[in-house]
């Protein structure tokens, strides 16, 4: 048994309550997209919550953009070139093939990298483009009266509103994958627990730090 | 106060007062020149008769009650509130009883208005106002209750205020609508069938003026126009406001938005902001797009989940 502490209190913190967010900004999202009626949340109660929710999202993201400059965390977000596109082939292959054949994990995850090359594309796409997106398209919507009459040629609330909605559901697209690659560990629950506790605990010894890699 | 109330409370004062004036013999000649010698031209001698709430005459021809009391403070605090009365109501008034002359004025509102500083300047002119009104059902109708129809009707010169940017919008809608309704007053009938085709109508009519549906769409930026529209050429479409790039929405959206933001703190506000209208967000292509994709990637992912669980079933059937 090998155990790599990868995720430290803060960002364990900042991942639930994001988590949270996420599910509460999808309800009332909903709820305020296709009016209240049936298990939506009651229109006005949606917005009020949206709104707060949001600025909450907002704090968080920029907690974890601070977080991942000063931490070492933020060293499983840069990407090395140097073998990238084999690494994706390997890694996408082994999701669409080798994983039913019961094949080896490609990847092993230690110290210095938590991430597959896949996952490290999708929540770098996802934490540094999609999300500070979804941010600004929704305070845009909340002071669009700042904004001009028209943006490209078109209305800008519109467009603002678009904007949010195409995001909104990318992100959601984004939580369903998340959800389901995280059972491919090597548990179905290895990757729940070490955002739980911390520590990325696996069967076969890991390459790099084991137990002393706590700091 | 309906006309009854005011009957009643005109006809008790007018017969008190001859009830007076009769017991005391030459009081009348007397009354008179002192009024006419307190008679100034000030917004205060004027009410110290117009601000009596029964103060009013039946007209002899249309046998109507013509209601002449001015409500000083709500006078005050109208558009006009900082005019004096003779400045539009131009005659002799500082005699009483008023001369025949200078009763019956039609006052109107555009030659006046059209008057004031850089008045053509404006972004909307009162010719454009006019203009709009001369297509509106009030002034094309044939209905004996619109004859006559002037600025008036709506606009009580002694109490009418603009809506500001910073009241709060129920505060604004209700006010706006109040003043349709003031005539249209059998729509809240609860047995009327008007409305009945609108979704969550009470809902409606606490969030949305009747003119953001009953007058055409105007570009945006433009104020709402003054072309009210006969309720069968209204806006009965729910996609012009509830989808996109509609200008009816923009409209709304801007005003609520604008008006959310000057009340208080922005953050407060961002919480509390009330712009968004249902569906404002909703784009048919989207949602389809969106959903659709959302529905295939989860029948992926169970297909990927049931295939993995296949495998480790052969796994652990190898291993043992």
């Amino acid at each position: 048994m090998s155990a790599l502490y990868l995720y430290p209190r803060w960002l364990r913190v900042w991942h639930w309550i994001n988590a949270l967010l996420f599910l509460v900004l999808m309800y009332t999202g909903a709820s305020m997209h296709f009016g209240e009626g049936g298990w939506l949340m009651p229109f006005d109660l949606a917005v009020t919550v949206h709104n707060t929710a949001g600025i909450l999202l907002t704090l968080g993201w920029i907690g974890f953009a601070i977080g991942n400059l000063t931490t070492e965390n933020g060293r499983h977000y840069r990407i090395h070139l140097s073998g990238f596109v084999d690494r994706l082939i390997v890694q996408g292959r082994y999701y669409a093939q080798g994983i039913f054949r019961n094949e080896p994990h490609p990847f092993h995850v230690s110290a210095g990298m938590k991430f597959n090359t896949l996952q490290q594309l999708s929540y770098l796409g996802v934490m540094f483009g999609l999300m500070p997106l979804l941010i600004l398209s929704g305070w845009a919507f909340l002071f669009s009266v700042s904004l001009p009459e028209t943006l490209l040629g078109l209305p800008s609330v519109w467009l603002v509103a678009m904007a949010h909605l195409t995001l909104a559901y990318l992100l959601v697209l984004f939580l369903l994958v998340h959800m389901y690659i995280i059972t491919t560990g090597e548990t179905v629950t290895t990757n729940l627990r070490a955002m739980i506790t911390g520590w990325h605990r696996e069967d076969e010894p890991s390459s790099g730090q084991t137990e002393e890699a706590k700091s | 106060m309906n006309d009854q109330d005011v009957s009643a409370r005109f006809g008790g004062l007018l017969a008190l007062g001859l009830l007076l004036l009769g017991l005391l013999p030459g009081a009348m000649p007397q009354a008179e020149a002192a009024i006419q010698g307190r008679l100034g031209t000030d917004n205060a001698d004027c009410l110290r008769c117009h601000r009596m709430e029964t103060l009013g005459y039946r007209d002899p021809r249309s046998g109507d009650l013509i209601d002449l009391h001015i409500d000083g403070r709500q006078f005050g605090h109208s558009a006009h509130g900082e005019l004096q009365c003779i400045d539009c109501h131009e005659g002799d008034f500082g005699r009483y009883p008023h001369p025949e002359s200078v009763l019956g004025q039609r006052l109107d509102c555009v030659g006046c208005h059209q008057e004031l500083y850089k008045a053509d300047k404006r972004p909307y002119t009162f010719k454009t106002i006019e203009q709009e009104f001369a297509l509106s059902i009030h002034a094309v109708s044939d209905s004996p209750k619109a004859e006559g129809f002037d600025c008036h009707r709506c606009h009580d010169p002694h109490g009418f205020r603009n809506s500001e940017v910073g009241q709060p919008i129920a505060e604004i809608v209700r006010a706006d609508n109040q003043l349709c309704l003031s005539c249209h007053e059998k729509i809240r009938d609860p047995h009327s069938a008007a409305h009945l085709w609108l979704p969550k109508r009470d809902k409606h009519w606490q969030s949305v003026r009747c003119l953001d549906c009953h007058t055409p769409l105007t570009d945006p930026g433009r104020p709402v126009s003054h072309q009210i529209l006969a309720a069968k050429d209204s806006n009965f479409d729910c996609v012009s406001c509830h989808s996109k790039e509609a200008r009816l929405l923009g409209r709304l959206y801007q005003y609520r938005s604008e008006t959310d933001l000057a009340g208080g703190g922005w953050l407060s506000k961002a919480v509390f902001n009330e712009a968004y209208v249902v569906g404002m967000s909703r784009s048919p292509l989207l949602d389809a797009l969106g959903l659709g994709v959302i529905g295939l990637t989860l029948l992926v992912l169970i297909a990927h989940g049931w295939g993995r669980y296949r495998a480790y079933r052969r796994l652990k059937e190898d291993r043992s």
